[in-house]
């Protein structure tokens, strides 16, 4: 879209810029009531951040406590030689939303001013700190926080001043994150933090500047991001902008389910049997599954498909029975593999077509099965989280873990629960409205106290299931239900005409649902969708109850039993209560964002 | 001769039935919408059908796709009866092009998208040969140039014209219309009716729910008023405009004329 300069007498008159003075008198003190209402809240607020800051300060609480248990609330016992896994998901996370960024050239132009306003009132309150700091404060502390907040507000309205128009002067967003990333460097390459860690079991402490294990890869990061998003907007102007977005889209689906797995699997990864039994598995069914849907996509063979799709469905069920009487033994992915064959050959007549239909219908459901495959494995990886070997998993990477393979697969769990729950058919809509209305009456801890302790007793003898896998599938069933619900207001909303039209124009009910219907739901859902993802994402904490160590079992528990930190919660809860808002109120953010832009396509 | 067949030229009898209702009956709850409608729309017919809100008019054409179910009577489209089963409610629903007050273009989906949709969904055409064939028909109604906009980004007579050409883009052998111009602009209007008027001279077999009377008169072989569910009268344009033999047909005319 390019912008078009008008003459100044057609713009819209510039809104004047108020001076913070005028601001305070007509919002602050205009009236009695209000000058009352501004001086009492001042104080109840002052009152609270004193409180606050005199629990962060208090000489109870052990810092350091922290500071050396960091590696442990991030990663837990992940072995220190296996961090660059880690890194290197991190490293493809950066990597995406800066090509992201370049593909959507998402780089608006932020105002001096802003800045200006954001970086005087980030000194501001460090003034604050440094002036209602209970006594216990160190002096050191309370120099440094008085120095920053002098510094910050002489530098901006310094830069306010200097700069001419500030209101309308402008600075590309890019920008602006590469001065960030270059401000949060120098801190962690020269500020001297001093280095924290554990050696053989006892705190050690040095003096001087974060260990540069920890700063180069910050460093490397952030060069990674705004290194792509410079790459990314000079591909641009080479290649099909509608290619790369696909491709970016594309890498947002499936891309993390493959880094997450680096990092969950196992340092003692068996891959005998990962090549003897799980790729062989995976390659069978995705390559014969390809095959077969690729032979009977044919729209003259749709009467073959019906009756092998039904044969296919009579055989999964059949699976399920002889591991009910324990016939024959069977790996229970096996089985679903089974089902979800016989599932895609029903559907092979609705997507049947010509030659490059039929092609695509067979590679997506071979790009399916691999993933599927891939996540079944990483997910179940024998020993992950074993109780019995010491747990290496845990801390905030398990949190992140978690919470992202519980939304990647309750998203199609409940896709498909709403559509059952707005069917016509009497049978799944009982069905479905039972199974939410029973998950959504229960309390998740017992859910997952549930699959995690009685669910291996029910298993048939022989196939066992990892503490993390129990978790994970307990997790999954609760989170389906509740997406299933808010996926339902997105059907509601969907109008009668588009029903209508749709079968007017002879499309079956799976062509209507899947082309038509969806792609209006879900986008209607999607702030629903993003306020249960941080849900999902905060209730991870409960795993700490069933014997995963996240970040809450860190903190509450782990740290505290220390015999160097002996009862120390508060530095740690405070410093977890930080990270899990962090992450929140980002993704809140970003939702916010994302219906902006959902809401400027509509009004189009 | 049944009131179905009034009003036909012999030329016109001659040819093939293309819809056949005898005796539709149809209530929603208590109240009855259509009171045993008896209508034939020949081979290459424009029918207009005439009457104030609440006769039953978009119902009627709505149970001819199986929009709404008829309870009673019995309703066969090119020789193919409606009845419960599926595949045969498909079948004519893929010959039968429908295009509604309310436009119904998928907002989600380009214009060009709207239309090839259901040429590769359900007539299993390839992307390339539906696109062209798409092309031709913004074409012929007038807008190729707005082939990758969105529904929202159009005027109301453009998207009623994209509607024309979706339903258009199954090669139906009959079209719907159920009140089409209704829900647009005054000036819009007469572009929706130039495209409707073309396609009636290509010699397609219409059934026309509107109100306006300068295309009924222009247009339509025959003229059908209903009222309460009921067909009371059918005719030529001719004996519609000048000469109307039921008191009711007086009454509703007089009124709008």
């Amino acid at each position: 879209m390019s912008e078009v300069t008008l003459p100044a007498a057609q713009r819209a008159p510039e809104a004047e810029s108020v001076s913070p003075g005028r601001w305070v008198r007509e919002n602050l003190f205009s009236s009695v009531s209000n000058v009352i209402q501004t001086v009492f809240f001042s104080l109840v607020l002052l009152g609270l951040l004193r409180w606050v800051l005199g629990q962060i300060f208090s000489e109870e609480a052990n810092w350091t406590s922290v500071a050396t248990n960091m590696r442990l609330l991030f990663t837990y016992n992940y072995p220190t030689e296996q961090f660059v896994r880690i890194w290197f998901a991190a490293g493809a996370l950066f990597l995406a939303v800066g090509a992201s960024f370049a593909a959507w050239n998402l780089n608006p132009m932020v105002t001096v001013r802003r800045i200006g306003v954001a970086v005087v009132g980030t000194g501001a309150v460090s003034l604050v700190v440094a002036l209602i700091s209970p006594d216990t404060t160190p002096s050191a502390v309370r120099t440094g926080f008085l120095a920053v907040g002098i510094g910050l507000v002489v530098l901006a309205l310094a830069v306010l001043k200097v700069v001419p128009e500030p209101h309308r002067r402008q600075v590309p967003f890019i920008g602006m994150l590469a001065g960030v990333a270059v401000l949060v460097c120098g801190v962690l390459w020269f500020f001297p933090f001093g280095d924290y860690g554990f050696a053989d079991g006892a705190p050690t402490a040095k003096s001087g500047t974060i260990d540069s294990s920890t700063s180069l890869p910050v460093t490397v990061m952030f060069l990674i991001m705004i290194g792509t998003y410079l790459a990314g907007r000079a591909l641009a102007r080479v290649i099909d902008l509608g290619w790369l977005r696909r491709t970016m889209i594309g890498w947002w689906v499936i891309g993390p389910a493959f880094v997450v797995f680096l990092v969950l699997r196992d340092p003692e990864f068996d891959w005998g049997y990962v090549l003897a039994v799980d790729v062989p598995m995976g390659a069978a069914f995705a390559v014969g599954g390809a095959v077969l849907l690729y032979l009977l996509a044919k729209p003259s063979r749709s009467d073959l498909a019906r009756v092998i799709g039904a044969l296919l469905v009579a055989l999964a069920l059949f699976h399920w029975v002889a591991a009910f009487f324990g016939w024959y033994p069977m790996l229970q992915k096996a089985r679903f593999s089974f089902a979800l064959v016989a599932v895609a050959v029903l559907l092979a007549p609705t997507f049947a077509g010509e030659r490059a239909a039929r092609l695509r219908f067979a590679g997506g459901w071979f790009g399916f099965m691999v993933l599927f495959h891939w996540l079944l494995t990483g997910i179940n990886t024998p020993s992950t989280l074993d109780i019995a070997a010491p747990p290496f998993l845990g801390g905030f990477v398990l949190t992140v873990s978690i919470a992202y393979y519980v939304m990647l697969a309750s998203f199609p769990l409940g896709v498909l629960l709403s559509l059952a729950r707005t069917s016509k058919m009497p049978i799944f809509r009982v069905l479905a409205t039972t199974y939410i209305e029973v998950v959504r009456g229960v309390p998740l801890i017992t859910v997952l106290f549930f699959f995690s302790i009685m669910l291996p007793l029910f298993l048939p003898g022989g196939m066992g299931i990892s503490d993390l896998a129990a978790v994970f599938a307990g997790y999954t069933v609760f989170s389906a239900a509740y997406m299933a619900e808010n996926i339902r207001g997105g059907l509601q909303s969907v109008r009668r005409g588009q029903y209508e039209a749709a079968d007017a124009l002879g499309l079956t009910t799976v062509q209507r649902t899947a082309f038509i219907v969806l792609p209006q739901a879900l986008r209607v859902s999607i702030p629903n969708l993003v306020g249960q993802a941080i849900a999902t994402f905060k209730e991870t904490s409960l795993i700490a109850i069933v014997g995963g160590f996240d970040l809450l079992r860190i903190a509450n528990s782990t740290i505290p039993n220390q015999p160097d930190f002996l009862g120390q919660k508060r530095p740690a809860l405070f410093f977890i209560s930080l990270v899990y808002f962090v992450v929140a109120y980002s993704m809140s953010r970003a939702s916010r964002n994302l219906e902006e832009r959902l809401q400027e396509g509509q009004a189009r | 001769m049944s009131i179905a067949d009034q009003a036909l030229t012999e030329e016109m009898a001659s040819r093939r039935d293309m819809i056949v209702c005898r005796g539709v009956k149809k209530w929603f709850g208590d109240f009855q919408a259509l009171a045993g409608v008896d209508i034939t729309v020949k081979d290459r017919e424009v029918m207009v059908v005439l009457g104030p809100s609440g006769s039953g008019k978009s119902t009627l054409i709505r149970c001819i796709n199986r929009l709404e179910v008829h309870q009673e009577g019995e309703i066969v489209v090119d020789g193919v009866e409606m009845t419960n089963d599926m595949r045969n409610i498909e079948k004519i629903r893929s010959e039968v092009g429908m295009v509604f007050q309310q436009f119904n273009l998928f907002p989600h989906l380009t214009v060009l998208d709207n239309i090839t949709l259901a040429p590769i969904w359900v007539r299993k055409r390839a992307r390339v040969e539906a696109e062209a064939k798409a092309m031709e028909l913004l074409e012929r109604v007038g807008i190729p140039e707005q082939a990758n906009k969105f529904p929202g980004q159009l005027s109301g007579g453009q998207q009623q014209r994209v509607a024309i050409a979706r339903s258009l883009a199954m090669e139906p052998k009959i079209m719907l219309f159920d009140e089409p111009t209704s829900a647009l602009d005054p000036e819009m209007i007469s572009e929706v009716l130039d495209v409707m008027k073309d396609l009636a001279r290509g010699g397609m077999t219409m059934i026309v729910v509107t109100h306006e009377m300068g295309f009924a008169r222009e247009v339509a072989d025959r003229l059908v008023f209903m009222e309460s569910g009921d067909v009371v009268e059918v005719g030529t344009p001719e004996h519609f405009f000048t000469n109307p033999t039921e008191e009711r047909t007086k009454l509703f005319l007089s009124q709008i004329l």
